[in-house]
This record gives structure tokens, C-alpha cells and sequence, in this order.
């Protein structure tokens, strides 16, 4: 018996050897296969492109990638896909500064492209050089450009805003349900829809609330507005914008009421509240439609109905960048124009309702039958065009993004779900950007 | 094999009294059956641990609308195999799963093996410095590793390294958790007086180790090997960032299931199942060398 | 004494592999490392070097992997924290001197996620271990299907992370989770988990509870099956029922592994981040509206990742890094103490 336990033991140990020195070699080997898109010429004259992206695009979906490489037979492409974007932008500043292991397309999404536009210009190609830019709305394009003109993405699609709403929910508070008459109802200011709010909770139906949260409220507002959380000069101005006041006072008059779910995003609870139709209305960007439709799944059909919004506000959208440090730039910046050009996105929308940036799409754009019907068959396309050409071009900064989260995650919902005062809610979100800002 | 040396000193207990139960492998209660009281906390125990893992199974054979609604499903439904499909080819588990393999598979041989050489040395060798060593040792383990990633990405890319799995591999070849573990384990495990004779009997360090260690410390490098692997098959943080989609572990290619703005839960928790299947079998490998070692009738006392 | 030692010699002889060992020469010799002439000195020269070298030699793998791989990064984010530097323009540097340190120090949120981590860390940390040892100690009885258990303990810590999430927010959701439809039943208001205060360093509390128990209960499990069974069946004899078994035979044997379980247990509650941001859902990197379980490694998980003030959240880190120190000094001058008072 011992001498058997021992050849086994030896037996075990060799095979371990084995498997540690196969498993670095294996690794090291991993070179010569070209996985890596550095080497990613397998000979022949066939040039393989990564694009990298992030949860949100539809591209492998749609189709363009398969269309593409017939149209290109000399060229591959393979999707890096990160799903969430605080996973993806981390990553991809890494290896930008670090200069390698970045894809041959980079997407950059909304939040971020200020800071790449200010910190990492230097390391994309310059697209605006030979592309017509007036293919895309104009305040897209300003997005993406440096200070000396310099465009470092294209843009893909955009979050035009409406207000998705419940018909039969507003019925039985004894609200009109007609479109254009809560359109006129709530146009021009936020403060006016939750106005609407105060009415509906009047009469609201048990169990549902008028808007899913205080915060969603005041990133509809803000996305509208040209003054936001920076000057031109790249100065903090974030507490005497206007355009944070005028969101900042919707939000409030709906958290401090009892008009709000108190739900957050795209959690599991939200989810639910589609579901059960905790909530009738809410702030709804393009590209959630087919979220609506799926979450709040048949009970919600043809109860669903789109109105636009009190302003013409942008939540989303993104851009296709091609880093400097990708090893075939021409055949990259080449796919990019051909995947944010007006019928690819047109494409992208048939198939996600991602919702272009390229006003030469907006007449060619058909919903799918059944977004259309469950959404009482509004005319979808007309009001997320007319809000898209109607944004205003925002003014960001490099650190947008956070002190946006530090107003809702903190300041907001202290009000919202802890009973704080505004004034309260004020001085928690002041104190959260100065940490932000590392002041 | 006289037995009155192995046994305690104030024992008066003639000798063949106390050599059956003595024939019983190591373990405290070892020669004590469990009540059923034992069972009933191990059964609630078991139950708790479970659920989350039961809940990923239900949640993956259901649709994504299912998953909306209240309550939550509480039992399966119909759509398991067509979502494990989906989420396999989706993700490229199969690439992705021979790469964790490999991963996994290193990290925890050299883990183990050299954190029990270490282990050793620190707990029964005698040599200059080896208190300060054993500090710095654990003293590493004090500084949070997160923030790290990026220098060590930057210098990855140095070497060219990006996107292959060495990257992922060599970092955490070596573990101070694991030496320490050992140690501790070796000092309460390994009776000084084992080493000492086979020394007598001339034995070179490599074969005390080989003859009288590795066997001692088998219980301790099951357990270091099971938590080594999961670890490794579950790390999330350094390989997301160090590999892309081209050339994946399990955690990165599950990472890019869900995309499009309606992302499919139940085709996400059914890619986890999968992610989590082969953790369960190198479980049921590991799980049975988790027993006494071969200690029987060892000097102590 | 001789007869037993030459029971456990009997291997020697046997392993055919032996470099070039021949039993009966230091055997014979009759002591350790005494010099024979002829061919053995050379032989006894290499044992002494053997007996020298050898233990750095066995160290000497994890240092050198370790020194290449891990402590040059470890010290870059050290000498970030040095600098004002931010994750987007790691060229553009400027030194800050211990200028983080200082504004940490003064720093509401700082103290508010030390005192979360203290919190936290000691409703996690405690129950835990006390769960393990019990739990380590019924494995070890003679159980029917004992690998099926051992299996099951460790399940928790193999889940996921993305189907843990899952789980636990639906679990503790404020409207209609089933944590709050149990409470119902006992007549408690549904409590809003992730806002109040104590409910939710509870809440983390339990996941990294669930989450760790079976992990500890292992290492507890394999130091258990070395102790001899002797010991027990002496202690019997002289008359002790299974509690005091366990009391005086189980944990002075496993000294040596409570002391490792505390010291990695105390190092992961300092260093505490997955559970936290795991329980927050999206975005959930605040630890709350008023970070009121945001503890110190999500508060640089935050800084650092997220908002992306790298030198700032180096700072958070490194200062982890001394409050371990300090614990550790404490602690030594502790048991200092109290060895000289004995």
C-alpha cells in the first residue's frame, strides 16, 4: 500500500510539473497565434480589425459586420465586448496611456468623450479630416471635437427624449391621455411636468406612483440644457448654472412629493416596477423602448403610449474612435465611416432602436410593427427627430460624469428616500463634488 | 511498534485497550458519529450556501420577462438548454474555458507548490532573517492590490504581453496568503521530530520535503489548491483588464454576454452557471484528498 | 526511541529515486552531520550547504515572482500617491508631497468610511469565525457523504458575483423583497435595506457572512484532521465530555490556524470592497446616498476607478495600509504585555 501511495504521489507531482510548465509555455505560446491584435496579420493579405465596444451596440446584431466583410473579402472582424461601461472606460484609458493592446475602434461612450477629447486627443486619429461632417447633427459632432478643431469620433447613435406614459393608468386618475395635449400640457419646462405629477396623484390608482424616480427627472432635465456643470473655459460653475437650477428644482418638487417610486435605474427593483406598473410615466431616450417592451411585457401592451417631452434633452449616445496606436489605421478609420454612416445606423435602428445621429436617416426610419403597436401607435419616429435636431449644443467638462452622479446618488436621493430637505440635499451634493474634484 | 511511547504520558492504560481505536484516522471526532443534530445544522447550513447558486439555475431557465416580474420564479422553467446554448456561443466559453483551465490550472500548481516549500522553510528551517522574511511576508498581503492593476498593465505592455495569458498568470503565481497558510498549518502539523529523522537517516532537504512534508501538509495543499483554483477561475479584476475578448478567461467572456440595451438576465446568470459548472467538479476532485494525512501512529506528545 | 524512529526510516531504503543516498553510511555514523572521511566529506559538505541553503532556496521562488510581478506595482500606486494624478493623464503628474495624506486626515468622508470599515468588519468578521470553527468541527465527525458537504461549504464563495448580486438585491429589496415580507410577518415596517444606516452594514454584513464562512470552515477543517486522535482519546479517559474536548484539546491544536484566520480575516475587512459594491447595484460605488456602508476599499475603488483622482485614491490605500501597521503594533505591544505580566 505505501508503495503505491508513493507512485501515485509521483505520479500526481510529474503530472503537475507537466501541467504548470505546458500551462506558461502554453501562455507564452499564445504569441505566434495572433490572437492578439497586435499581430493580427495572418498572412495571405487579410487584415483582422477589432472594434472594441461596450454593452449597447448592436453592430454583430444588425448584421454590419457580416455585410461589411463581404463588401471587403480582404478584411475580418472580430467584437471586444466589455458590457458595462465603468469596467470598459477604465480598461481603455489604461491602454491608451500605456500605448498598447487597445482595439483598431475604440468606442467612447457620451459620458467619457469629454475626457478623452481633453486628455487623450493626442492618441486618436484625427476623423473629421476627410468625412462630411455635416452628416451628423451638429452638436454631436461639437462632442467629439478638441478646441483646435481636431474630431477624434464619429458619432453613432443619440438619446433623443420623450416621455413614455400609461395610458390606462392616466385614464383612471383622470388625466387626458391624448399625446399632443399633455405634449402642450408639460412643453417647455420640467417643472411643468411634474405639475402634472402633483395632479395625477390626486386621483392615482393604488399601488402606482406617477414617475419612477426623482433622478431620472433631473437627467432628463439637464440633458436639455446648454449650461451644465462647466464654463467654456473649463471652469466649475456647477452651482450656478442655470441649467443645474432648472433640473435641480424639477427633481426637487418630485422627491419631496409622494409622486415618485423612488426606484434607481436599471436595478432588478426597477425591473419589476415595469412589471408590476408601479409607475406611469417615465423619461424615455429612444433606446428604451425595447427595454419598456420587454420588462413590462404583455400587460403593458397598447397601454404604452410616447408623448414628446417638455424639452428637446439628449440622454446617451456614443462614438467611434480609431486610436493612433492601431496597426491599420487606414482600413479602421474606413469601417468607421461605413458603420456611422446614415444606412448603417438606419440599419441599427431596425434592429434595437438605437437611434441615429445622421439626419439623412431620420425619414427612413421604420420601428418595428410591434414597438409600434405596443406603443399605441404612436408616431415614433417623428417625435424622437424632432427632439434630436432640436437639442442644444451642451457644454461639458472632464469630470461631468461624476459630479452628474454626485447630485443624483447623492444629493437627490437623500431627499427622495431619506426625507432630507432640499437645502439638506444642497449642501450633501456640494460637499460630495468638492470630494470629486478633490478639493 | 511499541505503543507506549505514542501515547500520552499520564495514560496508565495497559496497551492493548488502546490500540484499536488508535488504528482510526486522524480528526477530532473522527471516531465520534455525527447526532442528528449535526445533520439538521449541516442540512440549514447547506441550504443557505446553496440557494443563490439553485436561484442562478431557475433564473437561467427562465426568460428574461419572467425574471421582471413579482414574485420571482421559484422554480425551473423550460428555457435551460436553449439559454446555455445562447450564452455559450455568445460568450466563446469554449476558448474561453481552456483558457481559464490553463489560468486556473498553473496559478494553483505553482501556488501550491511553492507556497508549501516556503510554508516549510518558514515554519521548521532555521535560518538567519527568516522572522523579518516571514513579516514582509505577510506585511505584502496588507496593501490593497486594486489600484495596482494600472502600473502593472502599463508594464505589461512593456513586455509586449498584452492580451496573452501570461500576464494573467504570472502575477499570481505566488501567494503570500498561501505561505503563511501553510506555515501556520506545517507548525501545527509537521512534528519536528518526523524531519529530524529522516535527517538522521541522511536525507537532503528535497527528500525531506518529498518524503516527509508533502505528505504531512496533503490536507492543507487540498484545501490551498481548491481556494487557489476558485479564486483564480473566479478572478474578475486584473484579467478584465489585461486580456480582450479575442483571447479570454471564463469572467472576461461572461462579461460580454448581455449586450444590447435589453440585456437578456436570464441568458447572463445562465453564462454564470456555466461559468460555475467546472468549479464544482475540480471540487469533487479536490474534496476527497481533504481527509486526514497519512499521520497514523505519529509521534506527538 | 530508536525502534520508532527506525519504523519511519524504512521508507528510505525503499525509494529507489534517492540521489545517491546509501542507508547505511550516515545511519551508521550514529548522529547527525558527523563528518566520516574518505568519499562522505564531500558528501557531509554538501549537507552542511544543503542545510544552509536550502531554506532560501525554498523562499526564494515566492520573492523573486513576488518582487517582479507584485511589489514594483504595489509601489508605483505608493509614489502615486505621492503625486496629484488622475487616471486619464498618468504623464501629467505633480508632486503633492504627504499633501493627500493630510487633506485624507481632514477628510468627513475618510473617517465615515473608517468607521463603516471598524463596523462592518467586526459584525462580519466575529460571528464568521465562530460559524466556521463549529461548522468545521461537525465535518469532521464521521458523516455519511462527507465530501458532499465539503463541497456544499464552499459553494458560496464559487457563486458568481454577478448571480450573487442578483439574489441579494431581490432579497433585500425595500418593496417586496423577502427579507422584509418575513419581517411582516413578525410586524416590523418594511425597512429601506440600503438606505438606513445599520440595516445596511447588516445587509453587507450578511453577504460577506455567507459568502466567506465555508471558506474559513475548510481551513479550519483540514488543521482539525491533523490533530492526533491520541490526544482526544487521553482526554476522554481522564474523564472529558465532547465540549470539553473542544475546548481543551481542538483549540490549543489549532492555535496556529485561528491565528492565520484572524489575521487574513482582519486584513480582508480592512481591505473590504466586493461585497459593498456588490450589494449597491448600479452605480453602486457611493455606498449609499449618505455612504453610510461605504467602506474604505470602496471609497478608493470609487476615487480611484470611477472618478478618477488616482493619486487621491492611492493615498486611501497606502493609508490602509498603515491602520494595518498600527493594528499589528498594538496588538504586539498587547501580548507584549501580557507575556511579561505572566
Amino acid at each position: 500500500m505505501r508503495t503505491s501511495t508513493r507512485r501515485s504521489h509521483r505520479l500526481m507531482a510529474l503530472a503537475a510539473v507537466a501541467a504548470l510548465t505546458t500551462g506558461v509555455l502554453a501562455g507564452c505560446s499564445s504569441d505566434s497565434d495572433g490572437t492578439s491584435s497586435n499581430a493580427s496579420d495572418s498572412g495571405k493579405g487579410k487584415t483582422t480589425l477589432t472594434v472594441g465596444t461596450f454593452g449597447v451596440f448592436g453592430y454583430k446584431q444588425a448584421g454590419l459586420y457580416d455585410a461589411y466583410m463581404k463588401l471587403h473579402p480582404n478584411i475580418t472582424i472580430k467584437e471586444d465586448v466589455t458590457t458595462r461601461t465603468d469596467v470598459y472606460w477604465p480598461k481603455v484609458l489604461t491602454r491608451l496611456q500605456a500605448g498598447a493592446g487597445t482595439d483598431d475602434i475604440q468606442a467612447i461612450e457620451v459620458g467619457n468623450i469629454t475626457e478623452a477629447v481633453q486628455t487623450q486627443a493626442d492618441k486618436f486619429v484625427d476623423l473629421g479630416k476627410d468625412v462630411d461632417k455635416s452628416q451628423w447633427l451638429p452638436w454631436k459632432n461639437a462632442q467629439a471635437t478638441t478646441k483646435d478643431g481636431k474630431q477624434i469620433g464619429l458619432g453613432t447613435d443619440t438619446g433623443p427624449m420623450a416621455i413614455c406614459y400609461r395610458k390606462d393608468l392616466f385614464k383612471k386618475a383622470g388625466l387626458p391621455t391624448d399625446r399632443t395635449q399633455l405634449a402642450n400640457l408639460w412643453k417647455g419646462d420640467w417643472a411643468k411636468y411634474a405639475d402634472v405629477g402633483k395632479d395625477y396623484m390626486k386621483k392615482a390608482p393604488k399601488g402606482t406612483k406617477f414617475v419612477d424616480s426623482a433622478s431620472s427627472v433631473y437627467n432628463a432635465a439637464i440633458g436639455g440644457e446648454s449650461q451644465r456643470y462647466y464654463d467654456k473655459d473649463g471652469n466649475v460653475i456647477w452651482d450656478k448654472s442655470t441649467g443645474v437650477k432648472a433640473a435641480w428644482n424639477a427633481a426637487m418638487t418630485v422627491a419631496t412629493s409622494n409622486m415618485s417610486a423612488k426606484l434607481k435605474q436599471f436595478d432588478p427593483t426597477w425591473d419589476q416596477g415595469f412589471a408590476n406598473a408601479s409607475f406611469a410615466t417615465v423619461a424615455c431616450p429612444a433606446w428604451m423602448m425595447g427595454y419598456i417592451q420587454e420588462k413590462a411585457g404583455d400587460s403593458g401592451k397598447g397601454n404604452w403610449d410616447v408623448a414628446a417631452a417638455p424639452t428637446a434633452a439628449n440622454w446617451g449616445g456614443s462614438f467611434l474612435g480609431v486610436p493612433t496606436a492601431s496597426k491599420h489605421q487606414a482600413e479602421a478609420v474606413a469601417l468607421a465611416k461605413w458603420l456611422t454612416a446614415p444606412e448603417q445606423q438606419e440599419k441599427v435602428f431596425a434592429k434595437q432602436a438605437s437611434f441615429p445621429s445622421t439626419p439623412a436617416a431620420y425619414p427612413n426610419l421604420k420601428p418595428a410593427a410591434a414597438t409600434t403597436a405596443y406603443f399605441s401607435n404612436a408616431p415614433i419616429t417623428q417625435i424622437f427627430s424632432d427632439s434630436a435636431k432640436t437639442i442644444p449644443v451642451q457644454t461639458f467638462g472632464i469630470k461631468d460624469q461624476p459630479i452628474g452622479t454626485a447630485i443624483t446618488d447623492v444629493g437627490i436621493l437623500q431627499v427622495e428616500q431619506k426625507g432630507k430637505t432640499p437645502a439638506q440635499g444642497w449642501s450633501a451634493a456640494t460637499k460630495e463634488i468638492k470630494d470629486v474634484l478633490g478639493q | 511498534m511499541t505503543t507506549s511511547e505514542l501515547t500520552a504520558p499520564q495514560d496508565a492504560v495497559p496497551v492493548r485497550e488502546v490500540r484499536a481505536p488508535r488504528r482510526r484516522v486522524m480528526g477530532a471526532g473522527k471516531q465520534m458519529h455525527a447526532g442528528p443534530l449535526t445533520y439538521v445544522v449541516l442540512i440549514v447550513f447547506a441550504l443557505v450556501s446553496l440557494a443563490p447558486l439553485v436561484w442562478t439555475a431557475i433564473a437561467a431557465s427562465r426568460n428574461n420577462q419572467r425574471l421582471a416580474e413579482t414574485p420571482p420564479p421559484l422554480w425551473f422553467g423550460a428555457n435551460l438548454f436553449k439559454n446555455l446554448q445562447t450564452a455559450w456561443d455568445q460568450a466563446g466559453m469554449g476558448t474561453a474555458m481552456f483558457n481559464s483551465t490553463i489560468v486556473a490550472g498553473s496559478i494553483t500548481i505553482g501556488t501550491v507548490l511553492f507556497s508549501t516549500l516556503a510554508g516549510f522553510a518558514f515554519a521548521k528551517l532555521k535560518f538567519r532573517f527568516s522572522s523579518t522574511l516571514l513579516l514582509l511576508t505577510i506585511g505584502t498581503m496588507m496593501i490593497p492590490p486594486q489600484l495596482a492593476v494600472v502600473p502593472l498593465y502599463l508594464w505589461m505592455a512593456d513586455l509586449h504581453w498584452s492580451n496573452h495569458l501570461q500576464t494573467v498568470i504570472l502575477p499570481t503565481l505566488v501567494s503570500a496568503f498561501g505561505t503563511f497558510f501553510m506555515r501556520q498549518y506545517l507548525v501545527q502539523a509537521l512534528p519536528t521530530e518526523l524531519i529530524e529523522a529522516a535527517r538522521v537517516d541522511g536525507a537532503s532537504s528535497l527528500r525531506v520535503v518529498w518524503h516527509v512534508v508533502f505528505p504531512a501538509a496533503r490536507p492543507a495543499m487540498a484545501v490551498l489548491g481548491l481556494l487557489t483554483f476558485v479564486m483564480a477561475w473566479n478572478d474578475f479584476l486584473w484579467p478584465i483588464i489585461a486580456l480582450n475578448q479575442q483571447n479570454p478567461t471564463v469572467q472576461v467572456a461572461l462579461n460580454s454576454l448581455g449586450t444590447g440595451y435589453i440585456p437578456d438576465q436570464s441568458v447572463i446568470m445562465a453564462g454564470a452557471l456555466l461559468g460555475t459548472l467546472p468549479l464544482l467538479i475540480a471540487f469533487l476532485l479536490f474534496g476527497k484528498q481533504i481527509v486526514g494525512g497519512i499521520m497514523q501512529g505519529a509521534v506527538k506528545g | 526511541m530508536s525502534s520508532s524512529k527506525q519504523a519511519l526510516a524504512h521508507p528510505a531504503p525503499g525509494s529507489g529515486a534517492a540521489p545517491g543516498d546509501k542507508p547505511g553510511a550516515a545511519r551508521g555514523a550514529g548522529g547527525r552531520g558527523t563528518p566520516a572521511p574518505g568519499p562522505s566529506s564531500w558528501r557531509s559538505r554538501l549537507y552542511r550547504w544543503d542545510m544552509k541553503a536550502a531554506p532560501y532556496a525554498f523562499i526564494s521562488p515566492f520573492f523573486i515572482i513576488f518582487g517582479a510581478f507584485g511589489l514594483i506595482p504595489l509601489l508605483y500606486t505608493g509614489w502615486y500617491s505621492l503625486h496629484n494624478v488622475q487616471l486619464s493623464s498618468l504623464d501629467h503628474k505633480s508632486w503633492a508631497g504627504l499633501d493627500n495624506y493630510r487633506n485624507l486626515l481632514s477628510s468627513d468622508f475618510f473617517w465615515n468610511a473608517l468607521k463603516n470599515t471598524f463596523t462592518i468588519g467586526l459584525i462580519s468578521t466575529v460571528p464568521q469565525l465562530l460559524m466556521a470553527i463549529g461548522i468545521a468541527h461537525l465535518l469532521n465527525y464521521r458523516l455519511r457523504g462527507s465530501t458532499v458537504w465539503r463541497v456544499v461549504m464552499l459553494t458560496p464563495y464559487a457563486t458568481s458575483v454577478a448571480a450573487a448580486t442578483l439574489v441579494f438585491t431581490l432579497l433585500y429589496s425595500w418593496d417586496g423583497g423577502m427579507v422584509n415580507w418575513l419581517l411582516g410577518f413578525v410586524g416590523v415596517d418594511p425597512v429601506n435595506w440600503r438606505e438606513s444606516t445599520w440595516g445596511s452594514q447588516f445587509a453587507v454584513s450578511s453577504i460577506v457572512i455567507w459568502r466567506w464562512t465555508g471558506y474559513n470552515a475548510l481551513i479550519y477543517l483540514a488543521a482539525m484532521q491533523a490533530i492526533p486522535g491520541d490526544l482526544y482519546e487521553s482526554a476522554a479517559i481522564d474523564g472529558a465530555n465532547r465540549w470539553q474536548q473542544f475546548r481543551h484539546v481542538t483549540i490549543p491544536q489549532l492555535r496556529p490556524t485561528i491565528l492565520f484566520t484572524v489575521v487574513i480575516s482582519t486584513i480582508g475587512a480592512t481591505q473590504l470592497f466586493g461585497e459593498p459594491l456588490l450589494f449597491g447595484g448600479v452605480s453602486g460605488s457611493k455606498g449609499g446616498s449618505e455612504h453610510q456602508y461605504q467602506t474604505l476599499g470602496l471609497y478608493m475603488y470609487d476615487q480611484g476607478w470611477i472618478i478618477g483622482n488616482l493619486g487621491k485614491a492611492s493615498a486611501i490605500a497606502w493609508s490602509m495600509f498603515l491602520i494595518l501597521l498600527i493594528v499589528a503594533a498594538i496588538n504586539l505591544l498587547f501580548t507584549r504585555r501580557l507575556r511579561k505580566s505572566q
